[in-house]
């Protein structure tokens, strides 16, 4: 055990500073010096220069990369450079809206994903193909922005039941914060929901071809019993890896979705950021998911490791 | 050779795929309008009025023209980043499985920190230091599938490289990377092609978002996400303007998704129904 997580902890270091290098490196690298990019067009050579001095990017570049690397560290993620409002402050109000979304649409991604994966490899034991696998289909290639505005059409404006967009803050109300976060959350878990059937529909169709399967129905056992009492622990297994990556997706279809449905989330933050071309504010906000996702896909391995316990011999 | 049966995705993906293929050929000769040709007589037409066939947008141009354009730029997109994220994919697997078994290690670990990272949101922030277009789309979509892919390749060419046929020409003295692109390469091709289709797939879907976002294709470049977003900036997502193009890209996502499975369950019938 300690050996494992000495490792893994290990590997999320390496990860971490990889990822950021990566970041840091593509933004200094690709748009010349960040101090003219801030300023844009029209700015003069002398006003650059004395923004450069003044953001220390004179400095040597792996000093420029530690010292980022430290602020992040210690939580202090800088100042927006045309508003001056501390970075921390705009989170604070923007991680909750996030979070709720991410939250909201794995929970709508797992009822959908969980029932229709063993329907459709129910189906499949016995040898039939089923709508389920067509639907899901149909569900990963929705565009979100297809699903979403559908959805608002039909339940939004024609039935009125949810508002389709906006936010109001969990502490003010939150039953309308909920009526806020349904649209969004099925718009986005659909899509979470399809990729998942498919994935726990393998998982189960490559468990049950096992042979402690076969024996337990050569003695009797029926397909349903073998399926729920023995299939699904070992099938849950290699879903429970696939969540990690499922995370990686849910950011890059959190900020379509919170464009769609205008929320103010992180996605919002950076998508302003961009057309401000607040870069190092960019920089941070993708180094935040960044880190969001890995230690995910950390959290994911350690579970994996105490679920799986053939891992531990 | 054993006579396989062609499930139907076979046929509906392939059918779906050929038609936006020939759309997109077609559209480089012949559009009904200039896809950019703005006519203030003839703003905001509904379907079939005045010889648009899908109407005109809210400064008057024509939809359809602008489909037709857009799926040429979205086709071309998907195949390019399809194509490059293959190649590169594979190169990545053969480094892994061709040098030495520390190599291995090092470059799946290096392809899982780099599947970690989101690529829509790394397109964003390249879109923020380049400025948005075709080439920054395609080249970061391609860095963020490739890690994938490489995974799938790896998986496919490490049981090859203990088939008899491998081992003798290893004993006859070619180098690691001859047999690999010469022996192995041919072997994995149908693996290649699959990767090829969902990955196209996925491209036009990214590709899509991107744009919709305002970092991917703009005019007078346009894409069917460019479509989308000028119709939510102008009427609001609920009219055909945006239902049209949206549509488009489910079906073309989706027939090609529908082929790169069918072709899976075709090329190797033992994974029929594993999907991952």
């Amino acid at each position: 055990m300690i050996v494992f997580l000495v490792r893994r902890l290990g590997f999320f270091a390496v990860s971490v500073l990889a990822t950021s290098g990566l970041i840091f490196v593509l933004v200094r690298m690709i748009g010349g010096s960040p101090a003219s990019v801030l300023l844009g067009e029209f700015s003069t050579p002398e006003d650059v220069y004395a923004l450069e001095e003044q953001l220390g990017l004179h400095r040597p570049m792996i000093v420029q990369y530690l010292s980022w690397l430290g602020q992040l560290l210690r939580g202090d993620f800088g100042i927006s450079f045309y508003s001056g409002i501390q970075l921390s402050t705009l989170l604070k109000s923007a991680l909750p809206v996030s979070i709720s979304l991410s939250i909201g649409a794995l929970t709508v991604g797992l009822t959908i994903g969980i029932p229709f994966g063993i329907i459709s490899a129910l189906r499949s034991f016995q040898g039939k193909g089923s709508l389920i696998d067509f639907v899901s289909q149909v569900g990963i290639a929705i565009p979100i922005f297809w699903s979403g505005a559908l959805l608002s059409l039909f339940f939004g404006v024609s039935l009125g039941w949810f508002p389709t967009g906006g936010w109001v803050p969990w502490s003010d109300a939150p039953v309308t914060t909920f009526r806020h976060l349904v649209l969004p959350s099925v718009t986005l878990g659909i899509g979470i929901g399809s990729v998942l059937a498919r994935f726990i529909r393998t998982a189960i169709v490559e468990v049950m071809r096992q042979d402690y399967i076969r024996t337990g129905r050569a003695f009797g056992m029926s397909v349903q019993k073998s399926l729920f009492v023995v299939g699904l622990r070992n099938a849950a297994l290699p879903v429970v890896t696939v969540l990690g990556n499922i995370v990686s997706h849910l950011v890059g279809g959190t900020v379509l979705t919170e464009t769609l449905f205008s929320m103010p989330g992180l996605s919002r933050m950076i998508l302003g950021a961009v057309v401000g071309r607040d870069i190092f504010v960019v920089q941070n906000l993708v180094m935040i998911l960044i880190l969001y996702v890995l230690i995910v896909n950390l959290l994911v391995d350690i579970s994996y490791y105490l679920l799986d316990k053939r891992l531990r011999i | 050779m054993r006579k396989r049966n062609v499930p139907v995705s076979v046929w509906f993906g392939g059918s779906i795929t050929l038609f936006f293929l020939l759309c997109s050929i077609f559209s480089l000769f012949w559009t009904p309008f200039d896809p950019n040709f703005v006519d203030t007589t003839k703003t905001s037409l509904g379907f079939g009025e005045a010889g648009h066939v899908l109407g005109t947008d809210i400064i008057g141009r024509d939809l359809l023209s602008g489909l037709l354009a857009g799926a040429k730029m979205s086709v071309f997109l998907g195949c390019v980043t399809a194509t490059i994220s293959v190649i590169l994919g594979t190169i990545f697997a053969f480094i892994a499985v061709g040098i030495s078994p520390w190599v291995d290690e090092v470059v799946m670990r290096f392809l899982d920190i780099l599947m970690a990272v989101p690529g829509v949101i790394v397109a964003l922030v390249i879109a923020t230091v380049s400025g948005p277009s075709a080439l920054s789309t395609v080249s970061v979509l391609s860095v963020f599938f490739a890690p994938v892919i490489a995974r799938v390749v790896r998986s496919a060419t490490i049981p090859l490289l203990n088939e008899d046929f491998v081992q003798s020409a290893r004993m006859y003295g070619r180098g690691k990377a001859f047999v690999l692109f010469r022996h192995v390469l041919p072997n994995i091709l149908s693996v290649l092609v699959v990767q090829f289709s969902l990955y196209s797939a996925n491209a036009v879907l990214a590709e899509s978002g991107l744009s919709y976002l305002g970092v991917g294709i703009s005019r007078p470049q346009i894409s069917w996400g460019t479509l989308l977003k000028e119709a939510q900036e102008t009427v609001g997502p609920t009219t055909g303007l945006m239902l049209w193009p949206a549509t488009v890209i489910l079906v073309f996502v989706l027939g090609l998704n529908l082929l790169g499975d069918g072709l899976r369950d075709v090329m190797d019938p033992r994974s029929a129904g594993r999907k991952s």
